[in-house]
């Protein structure tokens, strides 16, 4: 019991201290911890769909791309609010992942995989051609509004959110559906799961996290474009950080993010031309060596429980 | 947009979708390769076949071969990349449970990538080697593309004659059938694993390197391809390799059928929108082949 209380009075802590560290943080220091919880909230996002089933999505990057688009105009053109813009980009991303997973995740395999792979390009080029809704490869200007504080909370909130939703579901007969389906898919219909029902709650519940931290970006900073928005380096570093942390797990995504950004703010942010060939070197490791992640061999070197 | 569309549009179209067809299938025959005999999709495919297209540049602008000729030197080299590639990482997921295989090759793939990045640039290079077109019956024939269809279209048939004819090619033909019994009958399936991955990085690389005549390369040029090559063996039907042919050039028409009546800048998205009916309408393919 001890190690437990001890896990949730550091919980406490650190939440306490992250919710009054806007008071007196510096501008920077507030927007390096927006996009923290901006990337939590990503990593945890990709493991539920991924994690749990075991369906790797390429191309959640276009939920985030979705939900930016979707908040920004909403915000500019039609005047909204931004908290109700970010929850229309969650929306907008779940009618998305609606229309994709329904034909791809009725089939086992890979196709999945190859249709997220490739709906990356598709949207890109959509924006780009409707161009009078969205700016088109000239971008979208927003009006200007300062609200990087209460932003900061709002992805706080929303990063712990998708950590609870993850221990809900882990812990949950749902969450044991799902992992039944990722060991053994046939298995799992064998004993009457409805596989396809369950993968696409997992996507769409996977979706809605992008969705709304999108809009939420793209409120903060006030502009966004096709290559700002969708760029594949997100997913990679969505993937790497819930592949890091250990995949499957409800910590795991949490860890791999905040190792991952601290890293990557005070270590490589010299060399970010090199980015891409340093998170595929973690992928290819991490896959090779640690498939369970850091958390993963955490677990089993000290006994603790799947529930982490 | 409202161009009345003449016979000679048609007929223009279809020649330019049977042109761009025969790279298709070409390309996609390698990802089908790996696909049958390991049940790996290589994600890294579309960027093998962009460093086919790099090593056919750099023969062609530092060494002044004929680019034609530089084709069957890149297709040995990424025969080699192949190898190694398949050697040190790929082997080691054959087998394990697809989110892997997935993961590891996706990590490869942005890795040659940036690689490439870091060491051309991103600019976009042109060979420009051959210009114009001929004039046959009213239809006007690009001469690159119509040479690189004759390119692709003899690689395909060699490769077709290969896994026939050749005891190797059988072995190949075996072990996609059932990897057990092949190893039953004797066949070395580690060997075949190898030589699969490296014919099929070659097969990439000859895609690469006639696409680089073409158009512009750049080093983000290959995922388009992946995505573009899986596309194809859906279209002919997981697991049967003929259907890559088939599907190669359905998937040429239909592009060239989407430029004439809506616009180029949308092929991608018709190509995607294929895909999800296809998925939707008949997954096995339109040939049919095994499921997956």
């Amino acid at each position: 019991m001890l190690p437990r209380a001890a896990f949730l009075i550091g919980l406490v802590v650190v939440v306490v201290a992250l919710a009054v560290y806007p008071v007196f943080g510096t501008g920077y220091g507030v927007r390096a911890g927006l996009q923290m919880f901006m990337w939590i909230a990503l990593a945890g996002s990709w493991n539920l769909i991924s994690g749990l089933t075991g369906y790797v999505s390429f191309g959640h990057v276009a939920f985030f791309g979705i939900g930016a688009y979707a908040g920004a105009i909403l915000i500019t053109t039609a005047g909204w609010a931004w908290p109700l813009a970010a929850l229309a980009g969650g929306a907008a991303a779940c009618l998305l992942a609606l229309l994709i997973g329904y034909p791809c995740l009725r089939l086992k395999g890979p196709y999945f995989a190859i249709a997220m792979l490739g709906l990356n390009e598709v949207l890109r080029a959509l924006v780009s051609y409707f161009e009078g809704l969205t700016g088109g490869g000239s971008g979208l200007s927003l009006p200007t509004l300062d609200a990087s504080r209460a932003i900061y909370y709002v992805m706080g909130g929303l990063a712990a959110a998708v950590v609870a939703a993850t221990y809900l579901i882990v812990t949950s007969r749902f969450g044991l559906r799902l992992m039944t389906i990722r060991e053994d898919e046939v298995a799992a219909e064998a004993m009457g799961i409805d596989t396809f029902h369950h993968k696409l709650a997992a996507f769409l519940l996977s979706a809605a996290g992008p969705g709304i931290a999108g809009a939420l970006t793209a409120r903060d900073q006030g502009y966004i474009e096709p290559i700002s928005v969708f760029p594949l380096i997100v997913t990679v570093t969505m993937i790497v950080m819930a592949l890091f942390g250990g995949k499957g797990t409800v910590w795991g995504p949490v860890v791999g993010a905040v190792a991952l950004f601290v890293i990557q703010e005070i270590v490589w942010a010299r060399y970010p031309h090199a980015h891409p060939l340093l998170f595929g070197a973690i992928i290819v490791a991490v896959v090779l060596l640690m498939p369970r992640g850091v958390l993963g061999l955490l677990q089993l070197r000290y006994r603790l429980p799947r529930t982490i | 947009m409202n161009v009345a569309v003449t016979p000679a549009m048609i007929g223009q179209v279809l020649v330019s979708g049977v042109l761009a067809g025969a790279l298709y299938a070409l390309v996609a025959l390698g990802l089908a390769l790996i696909f049958g005999v390991m049940r790996v999709i290589n994600i890294a495919h579309g960027p093998l076949l962009m460093l086919g297209a790099y090593v056919t540049y750099f023969l062609y602008s530092q060494t002044g071969l004929n680019p034609f000729l530089a084709v069957p030197v890149a297709m040995v080299t990424l025969f080699v990349v192949g190898l190694l590639l398949q050697r040190t990482l790929v082997f080691r997921v054959v087998g394990a449970p697809e989110l892997s295989s997935l993961l590891l090759t996706f990590g490869i793939s942005i890795a040659l990538v940036n690689l490439t990045q870091l060491a051309f640039t991103s600019n976009l290079r042109t060979i420009e080697y051959i210009t114009g077109s001929w004039i046959v019956g009213g239809l006007a024939l690009s001469k690159a593309r119509t040479i690189a269809f004759v390119f692709a279209a003899s690689l395909t048939a060699l490769a077709f004659v290969f896994l026939r004819s050749t005891r190797l090619g059988k072995a190949i033909r075996a072990t996609s059938q059932s990897r057990e019994v092949a190893m039953v009958c004797g066949i070395d399936v580690g060997r075949i694993h190898l030589l699969t991955f490296g014919l099929a990085s070659a097969l990439a690389a000859a895609g690469g390197g006639l696409l680089a005549v073409i158009v512009a390369i750049q080093p983000e040029m290959g995922g388009v391809w992946t995505f573009k090559s899986f596309l194809v063996i859906v279209l002919g039907g997981a697991g049967n390799y003929p259907g890559a042919l088939l599907g190669g050039m359905l998937l040429g028409l239909v592009e060239q059928l989407a430029s004439l009546f809506l616009t180029t800048q949308l092929s991608e998205v018709v190509a995607y929108v294929l895909l999800v009916l296809v998925l939707l309408v008949r997954p096995s393919g339109l040939l049919g082949g095994r499921q997956t």
